[in-house]
This record gives C-alpha cells, sequence and structure tokens, in this order.
C-alpha cells in the first residue's frame, strides 16, 4: 500500500527527506519558543512557572524602555541600512554597465567585503574605528578632522557605515545582472517613438529591473533587521544601550547579563513576527512580479 | 545596443571605480598589515613600511588554540555541507522536475525559512540542547548549519537542474533507465559544476555563521568566528593576534569566494538571478 502511495506521488521520495528535516528544525523550535515566552525560565535554575502573558505585557506596557528602544532602533537601522544600499548599489551597478579592461579586477575587489566573516568584519573596523589610534582618524588628521566613530552618539552611524560597506557590493552585483539582461527590443521602439530618457527610464528600465531590486531588498531589509555579528563584535550594543538592537538585546538579557530566558523568548518572538510579517509582504510582492512576467 | 547610456569608461567613472575598489580591500588590507606589525607598531597608525614579524601568527596557533578553532570549523562545515547536498539536492530535483500539488507554496516556505532570524530559533535549541546533553559538540552545529544549508540547495540546484533539457532525461527512460537511476547517472553528472557551486556557497555560509556558534559551543566545539570573543575589551587588546586570527579566518572563504565568482550572484539570491 504504501508502495503504491509513493508510485502515485513520485516526487515523494525525493522532497520528503528535506521538508521532514526542515519541518522538524522549524517548528519543535519555535514551538518551545512560545513555550519559553510564557515562562520565567531562568539560567541555571532548574524549576520554572508559567507566567501567562507576563514577559508580553511588561514589553506592550512600556515598563521596558529598552525594549521599545531596540524596536525603534532596529526599524531604523533597516530603513537607513537599505535604502543606503539600493541607491549606492544603483549607482555602482551603472558605472559598471561599460566595457573596460580590467572589469574583473572590480569585481575580485567587490568580493572582499561580500565574502568576509561579518563578526571579522566588525572586529577589523573596530580596529580602524578606534579614536586614537586608528587608521581612519589617521586620514582624517590630514584634513584637520577628528571622529569618535564608537561614542555614544556616532555608534548607529558607524554601524551603519560598516553594514554599507560590507553589503553595498552584493546590491550591486544583482543590479547589475538585471541591466545586463535587459532585452533591447523596447528600446529600439521607444527611440522610433522619439522617447526621452526620463520616459524610457520611468516605464521601461524600471519596470523590467522590478524584480531584481524587490529581490535586494528582500535580502538587505530582513538581514538588517535581524542584524548581530557586527554590531557584536563592533560596539557590543554600547555605549550604554546606544546599537543595541533586537538581537542584541535578546543576547543580553537571556544570556549575556541576566539569565532571563523566558523574557529574552519574548522579545525574540516579537523579533519573529516583525521579520515573518515583513518577509511575507515582500516575498509576495516578489512573487507576484515574478510570476506576472511568466 | 546598450540601454543605459553610454558604453565608454570616462576618466570620472574610473576614479569613482579606484575609490570603490580600494575601499573594498583596504580593511583586509590593514588587517594584514596590522597581523604583520609588533605590538608597539600596532598603536601607530603612520608606520607603513617595517620588517615584518609572524610572531603574531606564532602566538594565534601556540597560545590561542587556533588549530583547535580551525579543526572545528572544518569538521562542522564539511560534515554539514555533504549532508545538506545530499538531502537538498534530492528535493531540488523534485521540484524542478515534478508537477505536484501546491509546489510553489511549499518552494516558497523553504524560502521563507533563509528569513528567520537565528535569534529566535538559537534560545529553544540552546536550552533543548542542554537538556539532552548536546551542547558543545560538532553535531548540534551541523544540524543547526542544515537549517539554512539545506534551503539554499534546495533553490540553487533547482535552478541548475532545470537548466538541463528535458529531451537528455526522455532519451534515457527510453532506453529503460528507472527515475533515479537517470537522477544519478544522467543529472548529477551533467550538474556537477553547479554541485560544486553550490556546496562552495554552502562552505562560505557555514564558515562566516556567528550567532548559533556563538550560543551553542564554549570550548571544545568552537568555531573561527566565534574567537572576536577572546579580544572584546576595548582596553589591553592584543591588535596583532586579533588581526592574525581574523586573516586565518577569512582566508579560506576569500579563497572559495574567488573561485566561485562566476556563480557568485546566483549564489547571493538563492538562485534567484542568472
Amino acid at each position: 500500500m504504501i508502495r503504491s502511495y509513493f508510485q502515485k506521488k513520485p516526487h515523494l521520495v525525493y522532497i520528503m527527506p528535506a521538508m521532514i528535516i526542515l519541518g522538524a528544525l522549524t517548528f519543535i523550535p519555535t514551538l518551545f519558543l512560545y513555550v519559553l515566552s510564557v515562562s520565567d525560565y531562568e539560567l541555571g535554575y532548574s524549576s520554572f512557572n508559567f507566567v501567562g502573558l507576563d514577559n508580553f505585557i511588561r514589553l506592550f506596557s512600556g515598563r521596558d524602555p529598552e525594549f521599545w528602544y531596540s524596536v525603534m532602533i532596529s526599524l531604523g537601522f533597516m530603513v537607513i541600512v537599505t535604502v543606503v544600499e539600493l541607491l549606492l548599489g544603483f549607482w555602482l551597478a551603472v558605472l559598471l554597465d561599460r566595457e573596460f579592461k580590467l572589469k574583473f579586477l572590480v569585481f575580485a575587489c567587490m568580493i572582499v567585503p561580500i565574502a568576509m566573516t561579518p563578526s571579522i568584519t566588525g572586529q577589523v573596523w573596530k580596529l580602524m574605528m578606534n579614536a586614537e589610534y586608528g587608521v581612519l582618524n589617521y586620514f582624517l588628521q590630514f584634513i584637520g578632522a577628528k571622529v569618535i566613530w564608537l561614542s555614544g552618539e556616532n555608534a548607529f552611524w558607524s554601524t551603519v557605515l560598516v553594514d554599507v560597506w560590507q553589503n553595498t557590493p552584493f546590491v550591486a552585483l544583482i543590479i547589475y545582472a538585471g541591466i545586463r539582461s535587459l532585452p533591447s527590443d523596447p528600446y529600439e521602439a521607444a527611440a522610433i517613438d522619439g522617447a526621452n530618457r526620463l520616459q524610457i527610464f520611468r516605464n521601461i528600465t524600471m519596470p523590467l529591473l522590478w524584480p531584481m531590486i524587490l529581490l535586494a531588498v528582500i535580502f538587505r531589509a530582513i538581514d538588517s533587521l535581524k542584524t548581530f555579528d557586527i554590531p557584536y563584535s563592533l560596539t557590543q550594543g554600547g555605549p550604554g544601550s546606544a546599537t543595541e538592537f533586537l538581537s542584541l538585546h535578546v543576547y543580553r538579557l537571556g544570556f549575556a547579563q541576566t539569565g532571563w530566558v523566558g523574557r529574552s523568548a519574548a522579545v525574540s518572538v516579537v523579533l519573529l513576527i516583525l521579520t515573518t510579517v515583513i518577509s511575507m509582504i515582500l516575498i509576495r510582492a516578489y512573487r507576484k512580479g515574478v510570476e506576472n512576467k511568466g | 545596443m546598450n540601454p543605459m547610456g553610454t558604453k565608454k569608461l570616462g576618466i570620472g567613472t574610473a576614479i569613482v571605480l579606484l575609490i570603490v575598489c580600494v575601499s573594498c580591500v583596504f580593511p583586509l588590507f590593514w588587517m594584514l598589515i596590522i597581523s604583520l606589525k609588533t605590538k608597539t607598531q600596532t598603536y601607530d597608525p603612520s608606520i607603513w613600511f617595517f620588517s615584518p614579524t609572524f610572531e603574531n601568527y606564532k602566538n594565534v596557533f601556540a597560545n590561542r588554540h587556533a588549530l583547535d578553532y580551525l579543526r572545528n570549523s572544518s569538521i562542522v562545515v564539511v560534515l554539514t555541507t555533504l549532508f545538506s547536498i545530499f538531502i537538498g539536492g534530492m528535493a531540488a530535483y523534485g521540484f524542478a522536475r515534478f508537477e505536484f500539488k501546491k509546489k510553489e507554496n511549499k518552494a516558497f516556505w523553504v524560502l521563507s525559512l533563509r528569513m528567520l532570524p537565528p535569534m529566535a530559533s538559537v534560545i529553544p535549541i540552546f536550552v533543548m540542547a542542554s537538556l539532552l546533553g548536546v551542547l558543545d559538540t560538532h553535531l548540534v552545529l551541523i544540524i543547526c548549519y542544515m537549517l539554512f544549508n539545506i534551503p539554499f540547495t534546495i533553490w540553487m540546484m533547482r535552478s541548475f537542474f532545470e537548466e538541463i533539457p528535458l529531451a537528455l532525461e526522455e532519451a534515457a527512460f527510453v532506453d529503460g533507465a528507472s527515475r533515479f537511476q537517470v537522477f544519478m547517472k544522467v543529472i548529477l553528472p551533467l550538474a556537477t559544476p553547479g554541485l560544486i557551486a553550490t556546496a562552495i556557497f554552502c562552505i562560505i555560509n557555514s564558515w562566516n555563521e556567528f550567532v548559533f556558534a556563538l550560543f551553542l559551543t564554549s570550548a571544545d566545539a568552537s568555531t573561527l568566528p566565534t574567537t572576536v570573543t577572546l579580544f572584546l575589551s576595548v582596553s589591553g587588546v592584543v591588535w596583532g593576534e586579533m588581526s592574525a586570527i581574523g586573516i586565518v579566518t577569512i582566508m579560506p572563504v576569500l579563497l572559495f569566494a574567488m573561485i566561485v565568482q562566476k556563480y557568485m550572484i546566483r549564489g547571493l539570491t538563492f538562485g534567484g538571478v542568472k
């Protein structure tokens, strides 16, 4: 009977193992995360109680201002980083869209940030951004400037800078690939109709590039919302809690300073819901774009 | 015909691109320089020419167990890549060659796993692993890394499988081969470049992974990216050693990334852009 079932659905043999493993690896931990988030489980204690929605009520009643600060800077970071990387990446892609001999060298250079281990990236930039011995201030002194890169007010923008360094080449590569695969027919038609450059850009180039741009936005928005590696090694969320993004807040609450796993699970439920909602919206838009295109 | 404008490289563009190249490579270059300096030299950024010392690399391997980290990273990365390629490759073939109910929904569910914040799954996994007594083992990392490597393999390999013409398979069916024989003997050999590229991307992603490694390992199974925890304090940081271990960490991935340069865009977008 099982045999005939598989003969009727031959694809199952191929996709079942992967689906079962992925299902187990996501459903069980997610379920367990929800259980933890309604408990007062602490690291090092063997007993714990269920406290209902206390952890969530604490978050949303405003008794935890650090949580709201984390949400705000995480969302702000996501928007700023995505927009900046998209604009810079687009510009870079347009610049690269011409023929010259050393192009392979430019691509080779752009792969360095893409491949670099993010936690190490944070560490190198911590070296370079050191106020006294850092190489950035060494360069700046030639024009008589000095920046305390990792001070309370600058740390957020320094983190943005490092993220832009690491991920702009990725966005540029995607959009470059999009530009390269543009068909030439619509442009010839537009030229015959006497369209100007702005009209061509708005009515032909943008719609054709839209799926690529959305794809870049999906990856960058989601990854920057859950950013952890770079701020962890660059600032540890500091100074104070100036760069304590949601992931770092979860980490500090549950593991670094206090062992409040229950409360930190509640915060990561919020993070999980935020990423799920944003990625669902973006993926739906992307699917629409791709499936319309055929 | 070029839609976006002129094709020539003007002097202005050339200068901008040069600046881009320099800023992309500079942090790597700077880390290399620092790693070759003596301790006092590292505190003076104006020293550009000096006789390099390998003291930092020696210290890192002798006192900071760099070899153990390197070994842990290699074990975890190789095993998780092998499992993921095998299991994900099969599923990718299933998605590429069969029609079934809600296929695209299933595929996009797989893609959505890429969006999961590791911070959300690592907390329950940490608690479960400590209950099971498998914290700080290679096994727990190998399993966790399949969580992002299998979805990646499915989407990436699907795009490669779909490029193989159906006619080749049909010819083999006519000769009396079974579906599985066709998969093993016709499809896989044809998809070898794709398999290698996919494997290398799995290696890069697992090598660079930080959150799971930070939470789930403490001593015996720690991987290279977690070495940043050795150098967290701002005062008294040994910059030379910090840079040396950084170089040891990123050199292998850089090398691999250069090998798959041709597939870079495809790999970075889960096979979405060819």
